[in-house]
């Protein structure tokens, strides 16, 4: 399931969004500025990463605990 | 003999077929047209040839009249009656018909009703059997029962674009509820494969058409929303006829998908009305597969952004960098110049000096020009000390000008000066193996060039 901490691509695409702005428009040391850079960049290669993933991956809810199994899988739970 | 089987069986009257019946059921055949032979009959034949006599002298009838009272029994069938000013008129609906039926009718609501007439043998009381029921009025009882729900949520706030919560631009998981093996769920896949594969997507079955489809839908939502850890929910089905798709206009639907914690966009497959569904739900979809493309984002325009963001970002560093550059070759001159501005004043009292002693010179020369054969090589003494006087000012103008860009060092660039306070700004202008100092915002350092690396 999903890890809290791990921005979700929607939130890799907004943060990018923000430090290009304040890139272009913000005072920051050269460590600052630096630092934005960097952390834009892994945002990238991140979302790259996880575009890449090719399969979808469908599960159908089997009860009210959040018990799934993969549709059209084998009929297992998880 | 036969004849009376007959009517044993279509009068679904349990219960015994009194004495004297098989005997005189002659008398049955001909329906009651022989008067005179009549014998004393049971209370079971006059109900049943009161009953012949009914149905067989009155075929589909339409009746309109105002409801009196209204009863849906456990079974399903419906008993209700219609009255006008003077009369009333007892009749039931059985559990197939009222079926169609999205609401049941109000008292006093005029209505027009279709069936048979009919009498209920054991108790002898005339019934009508209506296959229909519509109300009078130009509206349907599906756009009646639409209206009424509709007024009710709004009245309730739960119609409101103001509740409208945004979907998500790039849902992490997607929530689907619809039937597992209908063709909305395989739009649905097929369009969120296509556009974003990485998507996980969770699906929850529910029957959306038939009897009780809605609360079903409106269980599974319920569930989704509650364990689906999801980002966004689409609730649909493919097209149909207006029955087909009563579910998604009936109220446990439109509350469940007013209650998800989760943004819900409907997809009820048709181009033209809008469901009650549509109109709670944070959008709304023409179709399931409308639905899919609203819910995710197309995977080559993300990606295509990202590509962009990467260069953007090179960029705003390679010009945040040019900036930085800007102000510390330009620092320098902006100090010379205030320091010029503050040294004025100084100037003005060493030339006005220089002047007065130039005048007091020439008096004293003017004086003693008798006297002093080389009164000129004493103005050049002077002239001297004068000299020296405005290099030290210009010295110390120039190691201002090394310390100046402060608010440049202090975001950590340091200004490299050679011994003669000069600022070192090009590789060519360090000489190798000779010192020069940093000047860093707190002090400076002593620094000897080991090589030049000049850049491209």
């Amino acid at each position: 399931m999903h890890d809290e901490d791990e921005p979700t691509l929607e939130e890799r695409i907004r943060r990018l969004e923000e430090i290009l702005g304040s890139l272009e428009n913000d005072e920051h040391t050269l460590d600052e500025a630096l630092a934005l850079f960097e952390e834009g960049i892994s945002h990238v290669r991140t979302s790259e990463a996880l575009l890449d993933r090719a399969v979808l991956r469908v599960e159908e809810l089997l009860d009210d605990e959040g018990g799934t199994r993969p549709l059209d899988g084998p009929g297992e739970s998880s | 003999m036969s004849d009376d089987t007959l009517d044993l069986f279509a009068a679904e009257v349990s219960g015994t077929a009194p004495e004297g019946t098989t005997e005189g059921a002659t008398d049955d055949a001909t329906d009651g047209a022989d008067h005179e032979a009549s014998p004393v009959l049971t209370v079971t034949q006059v109900n049943r040839r009161v009953r012949r006599l009914l149905e067989s002298r009155w075929g589909e009838i339409d009746v309109a009249g105002e409801v009196g009272g209204w009863t849906r029994h456990r079974s399903g069938h419906c008993y209700f009656g219609i009255k006008d000013e003077s009369a009333q008129l007892d009749c039931v609906i059985f559990r197939d018909d009222a079926r169609q039926l999205p609401i049941d009718p109000e008292v006093g609501m005029e209505i027009r009703v279709t069936g048979r007439l009919t009498l209920y043998e054991p108790q002898g009381r005339y019934q009508f059997v209506a296959r229909r029921v519509v109300p009078l009025g130009d509206e349907g009882f599906f756009q009646l029962a639409f209206e009424t729900l509709r007024l009710r949520l709004t009245e309730e706030g739960l119609i409101d674009p103001a509740r409208r919560r945004p979907i998500p631009r790039v849902p992490r998981r997607v929530g689907v509820v619809t039937s597992t093996t209908g063709a909305a769920l395989r739009d649905i896949l097929k369009v969120i494969a296509r556009r974003a594969p990485w998507t996980e997507v969770v699906v929850a079955g529910a029957r959306v058409q038939g009897e009780g489809a809605s609360r079903e839908i409106a269980r599974a939502l319920e569930r989704i929303d509650r364990v689906g850890d999801l980002d966004v929910v689409i609730v649909g089905r493919g097209g149909g006829s207006l029955e087909d798709l009563w579910a998604f206009n009936e109220e446990p639907v439109a509350r469940a998908i007013a209650a998800c914690s989760t943004p819900v966009i409907s997809a009820v497959g048709h181009e033209t009305d809008h469901t009650i569904a549509d109109l709670v739900a944070d959008l709304r979809a023409p179709t399931p597969s409308a639905a899919a493309e609203a819910a995710v984002p197309d995977g080559d325009a993300i990606a295509a952004y990202i590509q962009r963001a990467r260069r953007e970002l090179e960029g705003s560093l390679r010009r945040w960098v040019e900036r930085r550059e800007v102000l510390v070759d330009s620092a320098p001159h902006r100090l010379a110049r205030s320091l010029e501005r503050r040294l004025d004043p100084a100037r003005q009292r060493v030339r006005s000096a220089s002047q007065g002693m130039r005048f007091a010179l020439r008096g004293a020369l003017d004086r003693r020009r008798q006297e002093l054969a080389r009164g000129d090589r004493l103005e050049a003494v002077v002239r001297g000390r004068l000299e020296r006087i405005r290099a030290r000012l210009h010295r110390a103008a120039a190691r201002l000008d090394a310390l100046s860009p402060l608010a440049t060092l202090e975001r950590g660039f340091a200004v490299p000066v050679d011994a003669e306070g000069t600022i070192l700004r090009r590789v060519e202008a360090f000489v190798p193996g000779s010192e020069f100092h940093l000047h860093l915002v707190d002090g400076r350092v002593r620094a000897r060039v080991e090589a030049r690396e000049p850049g491209e």
